[in-house]
């Protein structure tokens, strides 16, 4: 696969802020509304999750985790419909049934987000047996966590998808980096040793490098539609300190472009995490260095972005709670 | 030593698994996050610290190999409490619950045995979603072979989890996450609450409530409520549904001659139509009026602030119902 070009690198980047600039803003709006219990925000897996929305074509199907507003908003769900659903509102893209953890929108590909570490990735093979069967030459995406790797339902779903060759791209955000608090305890020495085991094309990526997850991706979702079989990506990412967020808070501050060409500013507990595994700022240093971009370019953009998210907001709390008989309606067809 | 303390349901049973542990080295703790983390509601603080990591054990992220793990220690000797962190999570161990654990006893014509807890959280209340809000305690009890345990406060928590973890049978214990923090005065000691025996939480002449878990409090607030126009309720927390204490609470309807049974999960083929046909096998003839059911609407639990509240019963339903009932 060629490159990408500085469109595509552009494209990316602007996902990318685009997710960073919603997850900032779920945080002020769970500072304001104590809307909901808890949220595992998407911060750091930017990169990874908007390369795997640009390997998407129309008519793919994605399921992800509880972990899945970066997804869907990469994906190109409405910001205001999405604020408006985790604040369980009724504009929101569940009309307020589903909440943070289980954002989804069919017309995207989106069908279902699960909450249930595991429910995912055997809903994403089943995706793929429908599309192989359909024969529209569509893909699947399964996005799950290293933790996903724990369940058996991920082991059966692997061997499923090898056997029946199911259309299918394992997307696995492996934040469980040695020294850190894992999210996930396997006797494997490396995640893929199990896909490998059952004859799955593996691959590896530094899921917090975009220009590698965006080459990666699109490779991978290219030979699963050349092939028909399962590819199975590992992305690693360095676990953002705000990842399990009990009360809303800003641990690494809001980002700052401008930082990523002034690392010696950055001081306190996260340094670490900002100056080396920031995707935002990563991609930021990369674009200016290749010339794609100039900052002041790159800051005009996230300015853009930002306007658009406060106009979600303001939607999304212009939005009444639903109608109280949605509550009971919609268990069934009819 | 001997004065009562005001404890909250979540220490109570934390003390219960402290005491157990100290008395029995063959009780075990498993389950996610349990060992230095502290559980992720804290319910487990401090057990890791005193018991290390050969009795508080961490698993990975596999509930229905962890829990198979659980129940073939228990058959081979140890008495361990498992934890599922949210009760939605059960259904993963749905295969080994059923199929092993409640049948082993019966199917090897008492050769094994399963002297294990499966202890869960549950319930609605906290914006938390369809995947994180149900009680599959009916489901359980159905399953012939297994006791189901729902602590309606902190005093019986700790004393029926005392009880379970001495228990020769698998227990399932339903902790409603609302209620960790909520206290009451516990007696010296935490006395143990025998399995099957259901409590009068207040004396009344006009009408039974039968309530379980929180569902029992707002009883309580709709009781109060109500004997502010005269009206004289009596309230019966089964606290096990399995065994039922069918004594205490059909002695009750006898009494009053009016029940409303009350329970927070949906309401098709659960508790409160066991117990309805329970009361009305054995008390019909002192009835003055059916039995009056009150429980979730047969929907999963929607996560919005405004909708949630409207599939559950409150304090204000069942005081509805019981005006309906003496009407
Ligand atoms: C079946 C099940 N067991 C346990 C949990 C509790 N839980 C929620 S998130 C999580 C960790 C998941 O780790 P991973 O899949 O790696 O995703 P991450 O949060 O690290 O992105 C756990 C154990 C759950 N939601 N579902
Ligand atoms: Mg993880």
């Amino acid at each position: 696969m060629a490159k990408p070009s500085h469109a595509e690198r552009l494209e990316l980047f602007r996902r990318m802020l685009h997710m960073r600039r919603f997850e900032e803003m779920v945080i002020r709006l769970a500072q304001a509304y104590e809307y909901t219990g808890r949220q595992h925000l998407h911060i750091g897996h930017e990169a990874t999750g908007a390369a795997v929305a640009m390997a998407m074509r129309a008519g793919d199907k994605i399921h992800t985790t509880h972990r899945n507003h970066g997804y869907v908003i990469a994906c190109g769900a409405d910001p205001g419909r999405a604020f408006a659903e985790i604040m369980g509102r009724r504009d929101g893209l569940n009309g307020g049934k589903g909440g943070s953890w289980h954002l989804c929108d069919a017309e995207r590909g989106f069908q279902s987000t699960s909450a249930m570490v595991g429910g995912s990735i055997a809903l994403a093979a089943g995706a793929a047996f429908a599309l192989k069967l359909a024969g529209s030459g569509n893909i699947s995406f399964a996005h799950f966590g290293d933790g996903t790797l724990d369940e058996g339902v991920a082991y059966e779903s692997l061997n499923i998808a090898s056997i029946y060759e199911l259309p299918v791209l394992f997307v696995c955000e492996n934040n469980s980096k040695a020294g850190q608090r894992p999210s996930s305890m396997l006797a494997a020495a490396r995640l893929q040793d199990v896909p490998a085991a059952l004859q799955i094309h593996c691959e590896l990526v530094d899921g917090a490098d975009s220009d590698a997850a965006q080459i990666a991706f699109q490779k991978a979702a290219d030979r699963v539609r050349e092939t028909g079989k399962p590819v199975f990506i590992e992305a690693t990412l360095e676990r953002w300190p705000g990842s399990h967020q009990v009360k809303a808070a800003f641990p690494t501050g809001v980002t700052d472009l401008s930082l990523a060409l002034n690392l010696d500013k950055v001081e306190g507990k996260h340094a670490d995490w900002i100056k080396q595994s920031d995707p935002i700022l990563r991609a930021t240093r990369a674009l200016i260095k290749d010339g794609v971009s100039d900052l002041v370019g790159l800051l005009e953009m996230d300015a853009k972005v930002n306007l658009l998210m406060e106009d979600a907001r303001s939607f999304a709390e212009a939005s009444p709670f639903p109608d109280a008989s949605v509550a009971f309606t919609g268990v069934f067809a009819s | 030593m001997d004065e009562s303390r005001l404890m909250n349901f979540r220490d109570a049973v934390l003390e219960a698994l402290f005491l157990e542990m100290r008395a029995d080295p063959n009780v075990i703790l498993v389950g996610e996050d349990v060992g230095a983390a502290g559980g992720v509601f804290k319910q487990t603080q401090g057990l890791f610290d005193e018991f290390g990591d050969r009795r508080v054990i961490d698993t990975p992220i596999s509930e229905p190999g962890a829990f198979g793990m659980a129940i073939g220690a228990a058959m081979s000797g140890m008495r361990p409490v498992f934890e599922v962190m949210f009760g939605d999570f059960m259904t993963l161990c749905m295969d080994q619950l059923v199929n092993q654990a409640a049948k082993v006893r019966y199917m090897s014509n008492g050769a094994a045995r399963v002297p294990l807890v499966l202890r869960t959280t549950m319930g609605t209340g906290a914006n938390l979603g369809p995947q994180h809000s149900q009680g599959f305690y009916a489901w359980a009890a159905h399953t012939p072979g297994l006791k189901v345990v729902i602590p309606s406060n902190a005093a019986d928590a700790g004393g029926l989890m005392r009880a379970a973890i001495r228990d020769d049978d698998p227990v399932l214990f339903f902790e409603d996450r609302l209620l960790y923090n909520s206290s009451c005065e516990i007696a010296s000691g935490l006395p143990i609450v025998p399995i099957g025996s259901a409590r009068i939480v207040r004396e009344g002449r006009d009408v039974t409530i039968i309530a379980i878990g929180r569902m029992v409090a707002f009883a309580q607030e709709a009781a109060d409520r109500l004997a502010k126009d005269g009206v004289d309720v009596e309230i019966v927390d089964p606290r096990t549904i399995l065994p039922l204490d069918e004594a205490t609470i059909v002695g009750s309807v006898k009494k009053t001659h009016r029940a409303i049974v009350v329970d927070g999960a949906p309401r098709a083929y659960g508790v409160t139509g066991e117990i309805a046909a329970t009361i009305m096998e054995q008390a019909f003839d002192w009835l003055d009026a059916p039995v009056m059911r009150i429980a979730a609407v047969n929907a999963p639990v929607p996560v919005s602030r405004s909708l949630e509240p409207l599939v559950r019963p409150d304090a204000n339903t069942i005081e509805n119902a019981v005006r309906a009932a003496i009407a």
